[in-house]
């Protein structure tokens, strides 16, 4: 029967999925950036300095600099401005002292009163999704704070060379996974109010995913599917997967934030993996009490790891 | 997998012989190593334990029943789909009943109630015997596996809440919290990597071969 | 590993029509059972879930400010509208849901508006305020509030009697770690904010040294007391203790910052906010 397998696609088509890919690309990147203004009114531009300071800038005249013109409060409360005590002349712009200490990862609303401006100062995208990255790769390490993934880590933690390949194909499918259920999510589950229904199209998109994976990498790279293909086969049974579209439904985040949070635990899972199999490695040339032999000490050296990731605890550098 | 449990697919053994396989030979935590990710996450006091290895016992026995009852009207092709789909609509079941029904303690186990679907021990009960067996072994099969879950949490909430906050079931039953760390993430890890190593000297004692643990165990989930 | 890997990955003939049907329509009964069930089940739980967090609601609402059976209890939902130019308030009795409910908008600088009747409006909700007695004359209030904790955010209620003195904190919410971040949701953390005037509160901070061996045998003590007779008991200490700042969880400092925090910044945007609603609701009441 084996001559009977023509590919299921025309052999042109396997060019299309770029596209396709470049499609759906164009459709997300431009809901990534903030809604841009009507070009011709005066715009206005506020960035955080912390610890106290909001640079503005503006292409308005702005004459009067006393700091009664000029109102910053907390977006989640903007009805309770902050004192602003001295307003100092800047290039293009002022920059306001306040009274109060501000932190750089929270949104401020900043309004100008005399020519009526407004604005939100927030944090660079970037800053966000790096924090993102890191707390969920180092912080919050999936394997290690959040305990997820553990049947697979210790099942293949055994070889350096195995390992790698899992995180690879791990993360690949993560970001796959994340953005299918993202879509799902935002544009169906919330606005039908189906939500209950979240685990149900959830573990359907892993599925999916992977089984899409699978056939495109047999059909087009047979060589990566078969250093690849039989990880691919373990990862719809696995907790890891399926956490991070929950966690992103649980957040409501968006779409940005939601491939730095796959990335980021994708890569998190990857380096807690390539971790544990160069200490195991290692461990087989040990001499292991006989009940500890196997899975007990390989949990222990786990807890070993945990402990020494709960030292990444206090990192933030946006703080 | 070395661990895949061998039942005799032509004479089911009896409902006692069921249950304590489940709970004792094959238990999913201590031998077969299936689905740990829980049984570290959320053990960090007995109640927490109980109402997961609850949901787990009543998503394992529910599926099982079902997929047996629905065995000869699944296509084998799609097999393993039906049953993650089963599996999934009695977790989101579950996960609503929890919700309403105990919405303090789900509080702290809600994400790991989801992720029962992905349990391996779940859907490999179903490809194994529910599939296979009539409805009364099924039943027993399952409510052992789930038993054996349960039994498993428990026990590691015990340890991790009474080293961890001096106390059992939130009632305080030492004056002082021994060692904070077993209530902390690693020290899950040191639980289990203890219970696991006392259960395998045990057996070793007996003069029992040692299963899976010993091999490295099957994983998946 | 063997039983899982059935689900594809060996080359297999392709199925017949006939066959290609039969699948497709397993799947479907398959997906339609599963949905019909789920409807279901959430159809019979929505409703039993949105009663007991009500219940449980109420029950801390009672306990913060000590209600007596049937006291009613005015509940202010506050939220921004669609531009986020003015804020929306819309009183109501609690547990009156289709009871008679007013609303009225203030801007910013806190000038009342009308708001167009029939106006689609999308509001963003800020938490609610709840006041036991009346407007003119309240015993004491309970605010809503949260933060973001350090996994993920913190949801409490404060209580304050009718001096802005804070009489009570409790979280109903929170994913901290136990034996670290969820040491904040102790009543023994908690009661280091008891009895702070709002001149504590607005310099209130947070400090990482040692609790002081007196105050945390009394703080210990609150696990099995109430709040009221354990303030009169420790009166000296808390007024010595409340112009300290807050002693952070050893451990969990962050969590600590961001109850805190939050709790700060609730009661000042209260304060703010019952100074504007408060003729309001005289008026109308």
């Amino acid at each position: 029967m084996a001559d009977r397998r023509r590919p299921v696609f025309p052999p042109g088509a396997q060019a299309l999925v770029p596209v396709l890919l470049l499609v759906l690309g164009l459709v997300f990147v431009p809901r990534l950036a903030p809604p841009v203004r009507a070009a011709s009114a005066p715009t206005l531009k506020a960035r955080v300095q912390p610890p106290d300071r909001v640079r503005l800038t503006f292409d308005a005249p702005v004459t009067d600099l006393a700091p009664g013109n000029f109102r910053v409060a907390e977006a989640s409360a903007p009805d309770a401005p902050l004192t602003v005590s001295a307003v100092e002349p800047a290039a293009h712009g002022v920059t306001l002292v306040l009274a109060s200490p501000l932190r750089r990862t929270a949104r401020y609303d900043v309004r100008v009163a005399d020519p009526p401006l407004r604005t939100v100062a927030a944090p660079a995208l970037w800053m966000i999704l790096v924090s993102v990255f890191l707390s969920s790769a180092l912080i919050q390490n999936f394997v290690f704070t959040r305990y997820l993934g553990l049947c697979i880590f210790f099942g293949v933690s055994k070889k350096v060379g195995t390992s790698v390949g899992m995180g690879i194909t791990f993360t690949a499918v993560m970001i796959a996974t994340a953005a299918f259920a993202w879509v799902m999510d935002t544009w169906v589950l919330r606005p039908m109010h189906l939500g209950f229904l979240q685990v149900l199209v959830f573990i359907g998109a892993v599925a999916c995913v992977v089984q899409f994976l699978d056939t495109m990498l047999r059909k087009t790279h047979p060589v990566l599917h078969k250093s690849f293909g039989v990880y691919l086969v373990l990862i719809t049974t696995n907790c890891i997967i399926l956490a991070v579209p929950l966690l992103n439904a649980q957040g409501q985040v968006s779409f940005a934030e939601a491939m730095a949070l796959a990335l980021g635990s994708g890569s998190g899972f990857a380096l807690a993996l390539f971790l544990m199999s160069c200490a195991r490695e290692r461990l087989e040339l040990a001499r292991v009490p006989q009940a500890f032999q196997g899975l007990p000490i390989a949990f222990a050296l786990a807890g070993l790891f945990a402990l020494a990731f709960m030292g990444f605890s206090g990192l933030d550098f946006f703080r | 997998m070395s661990a895949a449990p061998t039942l005799p697919v032509e004479q089911p053994p009896g409902a006692w012989a069921l249950l304590v396989n489940g709970i004792v030979h094959e238990n999913p935590v201590f031998r077969l190593a299936l689905s740990l990710c829980p049984a570290v996450a959320v053990t960090t006091t007995v109640a927490n334990g109980i109402i997961l290895g609850i949901a787990v016992l009543a998503v394992q026995v529910l599926s099982s029943v079902t997929v047996t009852l629905a065995r000869n009207a699944i296509h084998p092709r799609v097999r393993i789909p039906v049953y993650t789909i089963i599996i999934a609509v009695w977790v989101s079941a579950i996960d609503m009943a929890l919700a309403a029904f105990a919405p303090a303690l789900y509080a702290q186990v809600g994400l790991y109630v989801k992720l029962i679907v992905a349990f391996a021990i779940i859907i490999s009960r179903l490809e194994v015997f529910a599939s296979r067996q009539p409805l009364v072994p099924t039943f027993f099969d399952g409510l052992g596996m789930g038993l054996g879950f349960l039994v498993a949490l428990v026990l590691i909430g015990a340890v991790r809440e009474l080293l961890g906050a001096g106390a059992l079931l939130g009632f305080t039953v030492l004056p002082v919290r021994p060692l904070l760390f077993f209530a902390l993430p690693a020290g899950g890890f040191f639980t289990i990597a203890l219970l696991m190593a006392f259960f395998q000297y045990l057996e070793r004692r007996g003069g029992g071969k040692p299963r899976a643990a010993s091999a490295g165990g099957g994983h998946h989930g | 590993m063997s039983e899982l890997v059935h689900i594809d990955g060996v080359p297999r003939e392709r199925p017949s029509p006939a066959e290609v049907a039969r699948i497709a329509f397993n799947l479907t009964v398959v997906c339609l059972l599963g949905g019909v069930v789920l409807g279901g089940v959430y159809v019979g739980t929505e409703r039993i879930e949105a009663a007991g967090r009500l219940a449980g609601e109420r029950r801390a609402l009672g306990e913060l400010l000590s209600l007596r059976e049937g006291e009613p209890l005015l509940v202010v939902e506050q939220s921004l509208d669609a531009a986020h130019d003015a804020v929306v308030y819309r009183a109501s009795t609690w547990g009156d849901e289709h009871g008679a409910a007013r609303e009225q908008a203030f801007t910013l600088d806190g000038t009342p508006r009308s708001s167009a009747p029939g106006e689609v409006r999308t509001l963003t909700p800020l938490g609610r305020m709840f006041v036991a007695g009346t407007p003119a004359a309240p015993r004491g209030f309970v605010l809503e509030g949260e933060s973001r904790g350090y996994k993920n955010r913190i949801r409490f209620f404060v209580a304050l009697d009718a001096q802005f003195t804070v009489c009570g904190v409790r979280v109903l919410e929170h994913e901290e770690d136990p034996g670290l971040g969820a040491e904040v949701a102790t009543r023994a953390f908690l009661g280091q904010y008891l009895g702070r005037d709002s001149a504590s509160i607005a310099r209130l901070d947070v400090t990482r040294d040692p609790l002081p061996e007196d105050w945390r045998a009394a703080l210990a003590a609150l696990a099995n007391t109430e709040p009221g007779p354990w303030q009169q008991a420790h009166a000296a200490l808390l007024a010595r203790e409340s112009a300290q700042p807050v002693h952070a969880v050893t451990g969990a400092t962050i969590s600590s910052r961001a109850l805190t925090s939050g709790v700060k910044r609730t009661i000042e945007h209260f304060r703010r906010r019952w100074a504007l609603v408060r003729p309001w609701l005289e008026g109308t009441s």
